[in-house]
């Protein structure tokens, strides 16, 4: 099989037929996928925290891990693989950013990348069209090339599309 | 509300559990001794061959991409660092404890050892923070042995683990540890503590395991310690490093401000350091399965 499966700062697209791209418990981390109806393109990015000026270095070496260049790497791997430089017809969702319980506004991290995200999506005149975020369980993301399905699982929990 | 898990029967799995290696138990004595040295750690190594060769062979990976071998065990401990030499040592001598999986929890295989190897290293990294003298060579082992205590209740929790999330969803249970205290009578950090005490594990890492998810509770000597576990195990969790369906099921005890100066920023990088290291253990650790 020639899917995809994205560790923490990884981003990746596919058009293989019948492959998908995926991300294992994303905790406070929050993923953007992308997909494209008309050319059956599909990417994901699995992002960690919301800004490389944290910490340049992680950045230049790992630029997915930030929301800030994370998201455009994305959408750039997008319009390699022959999608609009526009972004027209793009289906843009987002998962993640759950929380502890009871947390402060220190470990609200998932928060804080939900709205790097957004921001960022904003800054290339995309939004989400759907999204699962925020709550205290974990999620393992899917995205399929053939039909642009993306679900959802959690142990526990079971199995849902967004 | 009457516990649907016999606690009886818990205790007796911890009475029947074997012994601990004598490695593991020496390790545990050097590290919570405050002025042990790496010579220390070196000794343990250095009178097991197999250990030794294991050490050895995982310095000279491809995953270390060293251009001449290392053949000296005191250079490759100081060059892979004490922390993956404590990993190799306990993982090695610990049978199943931390690889198999947590049935009750729903935890894959190897899921409690990646929690806790990722919540070791934010101990560690949160150690740094500490406002008050602290004993910080014993955060990173607390880390690691915090959820001992799922290895024995995972098989018993099985039968009550749905009802707990149902009722946790519904709010009539606050989190996780409440619902496995209201349906088992113990909670896992208690079943851990039993475990090290059954292990005679030193005291500052038997309270560190007991009072992980209630460090406030936990006696003054032993609470930072205490809190530095509690700030590990969430930083897995938030990672993504969960045992199963109890991930971020937890309150955070916000009193560790009076012990450590976590920050939004100090916090992020908590997480970028404590993943790199992560990341570099695990490659080490399973470049080591694979050649066995």
């Amino acid at each position: 099989m020639s899917d995809i499966i994205l560790g923490i700062g990884d981003y990746g697209a596919s058009k293989t037929p019948g492959s998908m791209v995926k991300t294992y418990a994303l905790g406070s981390c929050v993923a953007v996928t992308m997909y494209d109806p008309g050319l059956r393109v599909a990417g994901m990015v699995h992002v960690a925290l919301p800004e490389s000026k944290l910490n340049p270095a992680k950045g230049a070496d790992c630029p997915g891990y930030f929301a800030d260049l994370g998201v455009p790497l994305l959408f750039e791997e997008m319009v390699r693989m022959g999608c609009q430089r526009k972004g027209r017809g793009l289906i843009v969702k987002m998962l993640g950013g759950a929380s502890v319980m009871a947390g402060n506004d220190t470990f609200n991290i998932g928060k804080r990348n939900v709205l790097a995200v957004k921001k960022v999506l904003w800054s290339l005149g995309m939004g989400p069209t759907a999204e699962d975020v925020g709550a205290n369980h974990s999620r393992t993301v899917s995205l399929y090339v053939d039909t642009g399905l993306v679900t959802v699982s959690c142990p526990g929990r079971g199995q849902w599309q967004i | 509300m009457e516990p649907k898990i016999s606690c009886e029967n818990i205790r007796e799995a911890i009475e029947n559990l074997p012994m601990l290696s004598p490695n593991v138990s020496r390790l545990l004595q050097v590290l919570s001794d405050e002025d042990y040295e790496l010579d220390d750690v070196v000794n343990i190594v250095k009178y097991d061959a197999v250990l030794t060769a294991k050490v050895l062979k995982i310095v000279n990976s491809p995953v270390f991409g060293l251009l001449n071998p290392v053949t000296s065990l005191e250079r490759a401990i100081s060059y892979l660092g004490k922390w993956i030499v404590v990993s190799i040592i306990l993982s090695d001598n610990t049978g199943d404890l931390f690889s198999q999986p947590l049935e009750g929890y729903e935890g894959q295989q190897n899921a409690l050892w990646r929690h806790d190897l990722f919540a070791a290293f934010s101990c560690s990294e949160v150690a740094r923070l500490a406002k008050q003298s602290f004993e910080t060579e014993l955060a990173f082992t607390a880390g690691l042995l915090h959820d001992i205590g799922k290895f024995v209740f995972a098989p018993f929790w099985k039968q009550a683990a749905p009802e707990a999330l149902k009722r946790i969803a519904e709010g009539s249970i606050t989190d996780y540890l409440a619902a496995e205290r209201a349906l088992a009578g113990m909670d896992h950090a208690q079943i851990g503590y039993e475990m090290a005490k059954h292990w005679e594990f030193p005291q500052p890492l038997q309270q560190a395991i007991l009072y992980h998810h209630t460090p406030q509770n936990a006696p003054e000597e032993y609470r930072a310690l205490a809190f530095a576990a509690h700030i590990g195990d969430m930083c897995a969790m938030m990672a993504g490093c969960d045992t199963g369906n109890d991930g971020m099921q937890y309150p955070l005890d916000n009193g560790y401000a009076e012990y450590f100066d976590v920050t939004s920023n100090s916090l992020a990088q908590i997480l970028m350091e404590a993943e790199a290291q992560f990341k570099k253990a695990i490659s080490s650790l399973s470049f080591e399965e694979e050649v066995d």
